[in-house]
């Protein structure tokens, strides 16, 4: 059962990344060759979104973690106590 | 000829004979089922121009106003359409549910909603408006638990408060002269719009705009299984419908809406109730929809691209958002559970319900082939065509968070992360497979076929949703989320905690203030009562017969001073002397002579004379 479970993890693990790769080489393929209206400079960038996407979810998960730990976070009673 | 019905009045008289049909199982429920499809067929012959394809109808006079129930055009065919869909998945899925009242408020909820969306007037649309907010209210209480109540509480008292404000807002606005017609009004920020402002934000309150928002996410996830799945859809869609009918172009709705889209999603990282994440996030893509609202300009391109993509947007955000509060409502069906930390593992059990909510979960995080791709992109590619950068940023930014947290975080949480499950699952109830199965299939045919949509939009649609460039951005962008998730899904877990929101203001500050005036506020309160009380009677005392009552005092006075230099036992005669006189005192009447009793009323009208003189004068 294990080893099954480790198989496909693998899979999806290789999915992934062929994935990753398909799609920013698509990226680059797409803004070579069909040119795209672009409205803002960046998104002349070929990678943009994928830089945003992987910058913006790190700052996102780190910057509401620090603001729920120091401020909003409270213990479940807090509103029966208070 | 038929004559028009309204479809709002099919629910709103259907619902009563509901609890009627009381031990026949069966014929209730067909019949709850039927009632939505009536409501379909009605609409699709509007469309079709058999009844009535556009115009105004089922128009009354009430106190000289003239009111209209039914304004039928592109915009509110668009919303009736999806509010009527969406209605029958939603009972069908709670269809095994037994309390007739239930199903009653929920088709008291939906009819008035579709009352709202038909108003043609200020006066029908207030009307609706408040039946909308306490027939929801029993869909909260429905949750049967002491928090269900105060969140229930707390929510009908914002909503009045909504409520109130529209009403004044619209009898000032008629004050100033503006019109009862329900069309787009001309806002703008000084004391002449003091009307128009209220009710833009009574609407505002409706959207759930931050910093009004709190009602949304406190109440949401206290409702019943059932009802939390009709709340998703009705009052903050509607909200978005009035707001494109009142308030298109209005520019701080732009920035408004943005906030928000990343608001929730801020919120919905810290969430550990697993529907109170999923409200975050109703709040969240609304925001889009307001955004879109703003940048509304009547006859701009981008502006027309822009209400489109609202309207748009707020269909297929129904119909996912219900699909995912449909599957995360079968799992506290099934285990009775609905925090992160509490579940995990249990995807063995439940692998079609994880499936069905994946797809809601692809379509809100606007995977291409769902429904979000086609209705999102609409609104941020208006704002690339406005031109506006950071909101452009913003949105795009709220839809990484929403994938991270509906479409991964989430499942992850309840299905996933632990490698023994928690607790014994099984899947729910045929019916909630089934209304599942039909919302995700909706969600997908949206996707593939946006045609569809785009057809029945209010204004034509030159947009195209599968650009090469749109769908290669998106892939990439939600790819790259997966990894950055994928290395610090160890932040993600839940914590047992609970988030403060704007809502503190009225629990804690709030219960405060009420703690004074029950308090300090009400003994200072009874101090003054008793001894005005007190003065009172010794007023009516003395005015008993004021002579004797001056010597009664005179003599007690006097008993005072005397007291330490006479002897006890005279002092005692003394006490025992006035307390005869005080006994006496009330059967002792003043007995004044004939002359004495008209001088005193001489004197009283010397009295009244002067007081006419000086006022006079």
């Amino acid at each position: 059962m294990k080893m099954k479970i480790a198989i496909t993890m693998r899979h999806l693990f290789l999915m992934l990344y062929v994935s990753l790769f398909v799609g920013v080489l698509a990226g680059i393929l797409v803004k070579l060759f069909l040119h795209p209206h672009a409205y803002f400079w960046w998104e002349e960038i070929p990678v943009f979104s994928a830089v945003y996407g992987f910058v913006g979810c790190i700052i996102i998960i780190v910057a509401s973690k620090a603001l729920g730990h120091h401020w909003l976070q409270k213990e479940e009673d807090y509103y029966e106590k208070h | 000829m038929i004559e028009w019905f309204h479809p709002g009045f099919i629910y709103l008289f259907g619902a009563f004979l509901v609890p009627l049909l009381k031990g026949k199982k069966r014929l209730k429920q067909v019949y709850i089922l039927l009632l939505p499809a009536i409501a379909f067929v009605n609409l699709l012959l509007m469309s079709k121009g058999v009844l009535l394809s556009e115009g105004k109808t089922w128009v009354l006079t009430f106190l000289g106003y003239e009111l209209t129930l039914g304004r039928i055009d592109r915009l509110s065919m668009v919303f009736a359409y999806v509010f009527v869909i969406a209605s029958f998945c939603m009972f069908l899925y709670s269809l095994h549910i037994k309390e007739d009242w239930q199903h009653v408020s929920a088709f008291l909820y939906i009819g008035s909603t579709l009352g709202v969306v038909f108003a043609g007037d200020l006066f029908t649309l207030f009307f609706f408006w408040e039946i909308m907010a306490w027939a929801s209210l029993f869909l909260i209480w429905y949750g049967k638990t002491k928090s269900a109540f105060g969140a229930g509480f707390r929510y009908i008292m914002v909503h009045s408060f909504g409520g109130v404000c529209l009403l004044a807002g619209v009898l000032i606005h008629l004050h100033n002269g503006g019109s009862l017609a329900f069309e787009s009004f001309t806002w703008g920020i000084g004391g002449e719009y003091l009307g128009v402002n209220l009710i833009f934000l009574a609407f505002i309150i409706n959207a759930a705009v931050p910093p009004l928002h709190a009602w949304l996410a406190d109440a949401y996830p206290e409702a019943s299984v059932t009802g939390a799945v009709f709340l998703t859809a009705f009052t903050t869609k509607s909200a978005i419908y009035v707001l494109i009918r009142g308030f298109p172009g209005v520019e701080i709705l732009i920035w408004l809406g943005a906030i928000m889209a990343l608001y929730g999603v801020v919120f919905a990282v810290l969430e550990n109730d697993i529907r109170r994440l999923l409200a975050y996030h109703i709040i969240s893509q609304v925001g889009y929809m307001v955004a879109g609202v703003g940048m509304g300009v009547f006859g701009t391109a981008a502006g027309e691209m822009a209400i489109n993509g609202a309207a748009a947007h707020a269909f297929c955000h129904i119909l996912y958002k219900a699909v995912l509060f449909m599957g995360m409502g079968a799992v506290i069906e099934v285990t009775g559970r609905r925090k992160l930390t509490e579940l995990g593992g249990i995807y063995k059990y439940m692998p079609i319900t994880f499936w069905l909510y994946m797809i809601g979960a692809f379509s809100i995080s606007g995977f291409p082939l769902f429904n979000g791709f086609v209705s999102k992109t609409m609104i941020v590619h208006a704002s690339a065509m406005w031109g506006y950068p950071t909101i452009w940023l913003m949105l795009e930014g709220a839809s990484i968070g929403t994938f991270l947290h509906t479409g991964l975080k989430l499942p992850w949480g309840v299905w996933f992360a632990r490698d023994t499950p928690v607790c014994e699952a099984r899947e729910p109830p045929k019916n909630m497979l089934a209304a599942m199965g039909i919302t995700a299939f909706l969600c997908t045919l949206l996707g593939v076929y946006p045609q569809i949509l785009y057809n029945i939009l209010p204004y034509p649609v030159d947009y195209v949703p599968y650009a090469p460039g749109h769908v290669v951005a998106m892939c990439q962008l939600l790819l790259f989320t997966f990894v950055a998730f994928w290395l610090l899904r160890a932040m993600l877990h839940g914590t047992p905690t609970i988030t403060l929101d704007t809502d503190w203001f009225y629990r804690i500050p709030g219960k405060r203030v009420i703690r004074f005036c029950e308090g300090p506020l009400m003994s200072f309160a009874n101090y003054i009562d008793q001894n005005v009380m007190r003065m009172a009677g010794f007023i009516v005392w003395v005015s008993r017969n004021p002579f004797a009552a001056l010597r009664i005092k005179g003599e007690e006075v006097k008993l005072k001073v005397e007291k330490p230099v006479i002897t006890p036992k005279k002092a005692e005669e003394y006490e025992r002397g006035l307390e005869e006189a005080r006994r006496r005192y009330t059967k002792e009447l003043p007995r004044l002579s004939l002359g004495a009793s008209i001088l005193l009323i001489l004197l009283f009208f010397l009295v009244y004379l002067a007081m006419y003189l000086l006022t006079v004068h």
